[in-house]
């Protein structure tokens, strides 16, 4: 038997109306997982970095994230580097990450990590479910790596599974489950990733926009798509949800080329939805 | 004569490519995909291998569980199976992310539907199509073919497989015109894919049953986005 980590990060962020800014009200914190503070921004938002102490996801560990956002609350999670997921020993189950959302009426959640690296060996599996109430906000992306190309690792994870699900005002808007494993049928299928390695997907929603505007916001961010992509080396795609929202996705051959296209895709879509800046935080992705 | 005959021809004709409901007229984002050079006729077989392994079985699941609807459908349960088909239709709209090939299926599972009214499937068809117009739920291609089959009390396998069959078809048909590919070729390939289809249908059962979907085709999904953007179209999606 292999010593299982039992990490939980809870936190619960409350929109104070007299001082027009959102504050991190409680947040309980088993380690791995850790925040040091909640930094306040210019637009009054909430900026928090999301640490693991362990460097990296083990084998075996059983994560938990539990983030609320109260009504009007408006807040920025990110991440300090790459989600390292190790290599799982033999006997070790599966590392594990459940992650609850919940978004409350009129709030915002910006979460913008770096990459998630499956290395070699590795085995992973991560369920998110958000909620988002009446005119709530979300801008969530996820990319994740073939694994450590520089170490000739691509797609050498045993276990790869993501199960994700966006609901808005209580309906199913978004649902993205995979499960990849080795020995499973090639990535490199034209019904997989084809040539490319790394994918990414950007999830834009705000609650209780007709289906026009997001029709609109799919045309005009569909420009930017095409401007985005290069032949060969990347190509972006936009595409508005059943309701409420659209997504963002790309398949590309390098994993530097996505964060570039992700922050322009934001900061055309938090122009588009709420007439503001997206102000990224202050790193390098 | 088989015991289930007349359901078994009345399978075959709701599952003849030639049904009038649409289905030449959508690509599901493979014109694209041509368009882009990634596929072409020497990868096809393998490209219809790994979408039936994916796209396939997360309709595939849907099609068995829209079979179970129908086919256990009684008096007393209308209710909560009307509840459940709006469920399921919505959950699989939040799973199709690409609106294109989103609406092609809720287009091709209306058409049928009415198809299906005109052809007096059952007397309680026609509470599942005014239940999701009031609702304003799309009803897809997938779910619609399994509630039609279990309504007509066929099989859940067999409902499976024709509707895979039939989805199959439709891709291959498509390629025919976008790409080089013979009437010789595509039917060697759809016979070879037997295998394929017959395993797709073993595999979405067991997840059909434990709730465990999964679907992973972000290039297919990325040539359905990039599709209303392509200079020339022969295919609605």
């Amino acid at each position: 038997m292999f010593p299982q980590v039992r990490g939980r990060l809870r936190l619960y962020f409350t929109y104070e109306p007299e001082r027009q800014v959102t504050i991190l009200r409680a947040s309980e914190q088993e380690p791995p997982l850790r925040v040091v503070r909640a930094f306040p921004r210019v637009d009054g938002s909430a900026l928090l970095h999301l640490h693991n102490l362990s460097g990296g996801v083990l084998g075996g560990d059983q994560l938990a994230l539990d983030i609320e956002l109260g009504p009007g609350a408006r807040a920025q999670l990110t991440t300090t580097s790459a989600t390292r997921v190790y290599r799982c020993r033999d006997a070790s189950p599966p590392a594990r990450q459940t992650c609850r959302v919940r978004v409350g009426a009129g709030g915002v959640l910006e979460y913008l990590p770096d990459q998630l690296i499956p290395f070699a060996g590795s085995r992973y599996q991560q369920s998110t479910r958000i909620e988002l109430a009446q005119d709530a906000g979300l801008f969530w992306w996820e990319t994740i790596a073939p694994g450590r190309l520089a170490r000739g690792e691509c797609f050498a994870y045993d276990l790869l599974q993501s199960d994700l699900t966006i609901l808005a005002a209580g309906c199913p808007v978004a649902c993205e489950c995979f499960k990849l494993e080795s020995g499973h049928a090639s990535m490199a299928s034209v019904a997989r990733l084809g040539a490319f390695r790394y994918h990414t997907s950007f999830f834009i929603c705000r609650v209780g926009l007709p289906a026009a505007s997001w029709l609109q916001l799919e045309q005009s961010l569909g420009e930017l798509a095409q401007q985005q992509s290069r032949p060969g080396e990347i190509v972006w795609g936009v595409s508005a949800l059943v309701a409420h929202g659209l997504l963002v996705r790309a398949a590309s051959t390098r994993g530097y080329d996505i964060a570039p296209g992700l922050l322009a895709f934001w900061k055309a879509a938090k122009r588009a939805l709420y007439d503001e800046d997206a102000v990224s935080p202050r790193k390098v992705y | 004569m088989r015991k289930n005959a007349h359901a078994f021809l009345q399978l075959l004709q709701l599952a003849d490519s030639a049904l009038p409901i649409g289905t030449a007229a959508h690509s599901f984002g493979l014109e694209t995909l041509v368009a882009e050079q990634w596929l072409e006729v020497e990868n096809l077989e393998r490209f219809l291998g790994a979408y039936m392994a994916e796209a396939g079985m997360l309709e595939c699941i849907f099609c068995l569980l829209g079979q179970h609807l129908g086919a256990y459908l009684e008096e007393s349960t209308l209710e909560a199976a009307l509840e459940r088909w709006l469920q399921l239709n919505a959950r699989l709209s939040a799973f199709k992310t690409a609106r294109e090939s989103r609406e092609a299926s809720a287009a091709l599972g209306r058409r049928l539907l009415q198809l299906a009214l005109g052809l007096e499937v059952h007397p309680c068809l026609a509470d599942f199509v005014r239940t999701a117009k009031i609702a304003g739920q799309a009803t897809h291609h997938s779910v619609a073919f399994g509630l039609l089959g279990g309504l007509l009390q066929i099989d859940e396998t067999e409902a499976a497989l024709a509707y895979l069959q039939q989805s199959l078809t439709g891709l291959v048909s498509a390629c025919q015109r976008l790409l080089p590919l013979g009437q010789s070729r595509a039917s060697q390939m759809l016979w070879h894919l037997h295998s394929t289809v017959l395993t797709t249908v073993e595999r979405s059962k067991a997840a059909a049953t434990d709730d465990e979907i999964s679907c992973f085709t972000a290039l297919v999904d990325l040539g359905s986005m990039l599709h209303p953007a392509q200079a020339t179209r022969l295919f609605i999606s």
